[in-house]
């Protein structure tokens, strides 16, 4: 017994000793994200193209980092989504991770702190190309010329369509394809057959519990009328003839009934690919979810489902969009960790067709134009959003606070719960208040 | 047996019985509910949540839940601190209960509404002077930041001062006549008496403590310091979990079974709590 206890002990120190000299031969490097933990299915998978969703490619990419980068080891805190709250407070105590995730629309409050490296020098160094940048991507990550931040993906509002309904609707073309909407008139047009037709409403939208639908689809619609309403970055200006132009096509939508109401949005997730209308406004992130239902028998979405841009209603096809980005904090960092930081960014670059997989779009050119990338269904119609997902001005600040503020007042001007002209008068006063806090 | 028990029973006690019945199942059906969904595969349920009312169930919610490698972690930290913190809070509250009560100092009925006072600030108004003040001692990501703030407890120290009070000093009188010093009288003769408040303080401290959310958020900002209420937080995919409702409530059903356990080994005395009668 005694024997069994001293071997025991001595192989537990030679595994500890081995654990710990692999460890200090590696860089470490902490990195801050969210897209949860899905540890169980993909916890060892090195094999990126065997993973799917957000999750399980972002979790196989580290662990195939892991294992291959003989200098490097990233250790992954994983924070609830969006984490803007952790990260300010590990950033207020002294504790910032060496790379954080962040949305494009955020860069800009960070950056205005002094609290992000500019990445121009390290990116080239580390062999990024950032000529290979798509617009919507260089737009997102650059400020005054200076990049902040390694563009990782645009993920943009679409229209996910039920081609069934579509089709009992009349809604589809010789080809099979749904005929979409070319103006504001037509679409009304559209949903009034669509719900003669079917009994269904024409769309399926995120009205409860949730304040950014309400704004990505406002903001697109403002975005095709060439609406500059941030020409100033500081001072918004939501009193224009096309604001009121744009709400009142959705409260005239809502009113008439030709969208399903009360859903949040797990409800309309489910509500979708259970049939309950003809459309659902989403971003990039639910492709995969929707083309493999479509591929199941017997559900409402059986080899019926399309996904295409937001259409174009107004002047030009522009589209809200945003970015996932990859920073680094300002820390005291040693010239080995902005090595490895770098390194990491370089992999994660490299890498960015497996990104796009998740439905999200890339940010670079070359992968756009892959073959890789437009055999993915239905990439090929989504590409142009990546000229033409359109975001706020790097230098409005507190964008996640104005989204907020914009769908609170978009949500009750339709609902009735005020006029359109109060609604956009309050949004407008909110919006500026909150812009001229620091 | 339920006829049986209302033999003898007035109509207003069998409406009143009747409501209490209908309360308990509206109470009842979301948390069977999200027990259900929390046992059908997440490719179902992005379907339709209507699945659950028919088979295939699964486990593997259950089994993601315990393969996400800090979940114990967070879980032993959970523990660490809702216990820690709850010891911390009847021992100070029942002290400081004892000496307003059974103490006379001057400013005492003062510093009594001082304690009081602290039941009107909302842990929101002062939360980022308190997060400077735990940075400026580099306590961030350590237990004691997690369970320091909120040993400071207005509630505890008034109930346990209110309860003191309603024992007779009779009592403290008697011990002292046979010699007692203050402590053995506080020790020995009094705290066993104030068990049924200390119980009521010490299960609310100790949901409180389970169920907190905001200042772990922003004080463990380690994983492996994470609660498990951050923790499973952190363990959610994007877009309300809509692609996992699942797994969601399998975490939801997860974190909720001690104070589930908690419940129901010391429902009476929260019973007694909700109903006022452990302040007599």
């Amino acid at each position: 017994m005694k024997v069994f206890r001293t071997l025991l002990l001595a192989s537990a120190a030679l595994i500890g000793g081995a654990t710990l000299s692999f460890a200090a031969d590696k860089t470490e490097i902490s990195v801050s994200r969210f897209f949860g933990a899905c540890e169980a299915d993909y916890g060892k998978t090195t094999d990126v193209s065997k993973a799917d969703g957000e999750c399980g490619i972002i979790t196989a990419m580290i662990n195939k980092f892991n294992a291959e980068s003989p200098d490097t080891h990233v250790k992954v805190d994983i924070v609830e989504w969006p984490g803007y709250d952790q990260l300010t407070a590990r950033i207020r105590s002294g504790e910032p991770p060496t790379i954080s995730v962040m949305h494009e629309a955020v860069i800009s409050d960070y950056e205005s702190r002094g609290l992000l490296e500019p990445l121009n020098d390290g990116l080239k160094a580390a062999g990024v190309d950032v000529s290979d940048f798509t617009g919507a991507a260089k737009e997102g990550v650059t400020k005054d010329g200076k990049i902040y931040a390694l563009p990782f993906d645009t993920h943009t509002w679409l229209w996910h369509i039920n081609l069934n309904l579509f089709k009992k609707a009349g809604l589809v073309d010789s080809s099979g394809n749904a005929i979409l909407p070319k103006t504001a008139d037509e679409l009304l047009a559209q949903a009034k057959q669509f719900k003669e037709k079917t009994g269904k409403p024409y769309f399926v939208m995120v009205l409860a519990n949730e304040t950014a639908a309400y704004t990505r689809t406002f903001d697109t619609l403002l975005y095709q009328q060439d609406s500059d309403f941030f020409a100033n970055p500081a001072k918004v200006n939501f009193n224009t003839p096309e604001a009121k132009t744009a709400l009142t096509l959705l409260k005239t939508l809502y009113d008439n009934g030709d969208t399903t109401k009360n859903d949040d949005y797990a409800a309309t997730v489910s509500g979708f690919a259970a049939g309950d209308g003809g459309v659902m406004i989403n971003g990039t992130w639910l492709v995969g979810d929707y083309v493999a239902q479509s591929k199941k028998p017997d559900v409402a979405l059986s080899n019926g489902y399309a996904v295409v841009p937001f259409p174009q209603l107004y002047k030009n096809p522009k589209v809200w969009a945003d970015g996932h980005s990859w920073t680094i904090l300002k820390a005291n960092l040693s010239d080995a960790q902005k090595k490895s930081a770098f390194e990491f960014l370089a992999f994660l670059w490299n890498n960015d067709f497996q990104w796009a997989r998740t439905g999200h779009l890339p940010t670079r050119k070359s992968v756009i134009d892959s073959d890789a990338f437009k055999s993915l269904p239905f990439r090929t119609a989504l590409a142009p959003l990546a000229q033409n997902g359109t975001a706020l001005p790097a230098g409005v600040k507190h964008q996640f606070g104005v989204q907020t503020i914009e769908g609170e007042e978009v949500a009750a001007a339709m609902r009735g719960d005020k006029s359109i002209d109060d609604a956009l008068t309050s949004a407008d006063d909110r919006v500026n208040k909150l812009l001229s806090q620091k | 047996m339920a006829a049986r028990g209302m033999v003898g029973k007035t109509w207003g006690d069998r409406i009143v019985l009747g409501a209490v019945i209908a309360l308990a199942i509206l109470w009842i059906v979301p948390i069977a509910w999200v027990l259900a969904l929390s046992f059908k595969a997440n490719s179902e349920l992005m379907m339709s949540t209507s699945s659950v009312l028919h088979p295939p169930y699964t486990f593997k919610n259950y089994a993601d839940v315990m393969a996400t490698s800090g979940v114990f972690h967070w879980f032993v930290n959970s523990i660490v601190v809702s216990g820690t913190a709850t010891f911390l809070t009847l021992a100070l509250a029942s002290l400081a209960g004892y000496g307003f009560s059974r103490t006379e100092f001057r400013g005492r009925d003062i510093l009594f509404v001082f304690v009081l006072l602290g039941l009107a600030v909302p842990e929101q108004a002062v939360i980022i002077a308190r997060h400077q003040l735990f940075t400026d001692w580099k306590l961030h990501n350590t237990y004691l930041a997690l369970i320091m703030p909120g040993l400071s407890n207005a509630f505890g120290v008034f109930l346990m001062t209110q309860y003191f009070r309603s024992i007779p000093k009779d009592i403290d009188e008697a011990a002292m006549l046979d010699n007692a010093s203050r402590f053995k009288i506080f020790w020995r003769v009094l705290l066993p008496l104030t068990i049924p408040a200390q119980a009521t303080l010490g299960i609310f401290t100790f949901l409180l403590y389970w169920n907190d959310y905001l200042w772990p958020l922003i004080s463990a900002t380690r994983p492996e310091m994470f609660t498990l209420t951050v923790g499973i937080a952190s363990t959610q995919t994007n877009f309300a979990q809509s692609e996992g409702l699942g797994f969601l409530m399998a975490q939801a059903i997860f974190a909720g079974l001690p104070v589930f356990i908690v419940y129901l080994f010391f429902q009476k005395y929260i019973v007694q709590a909700v109903a006022g009668a452990a302040v007599r």
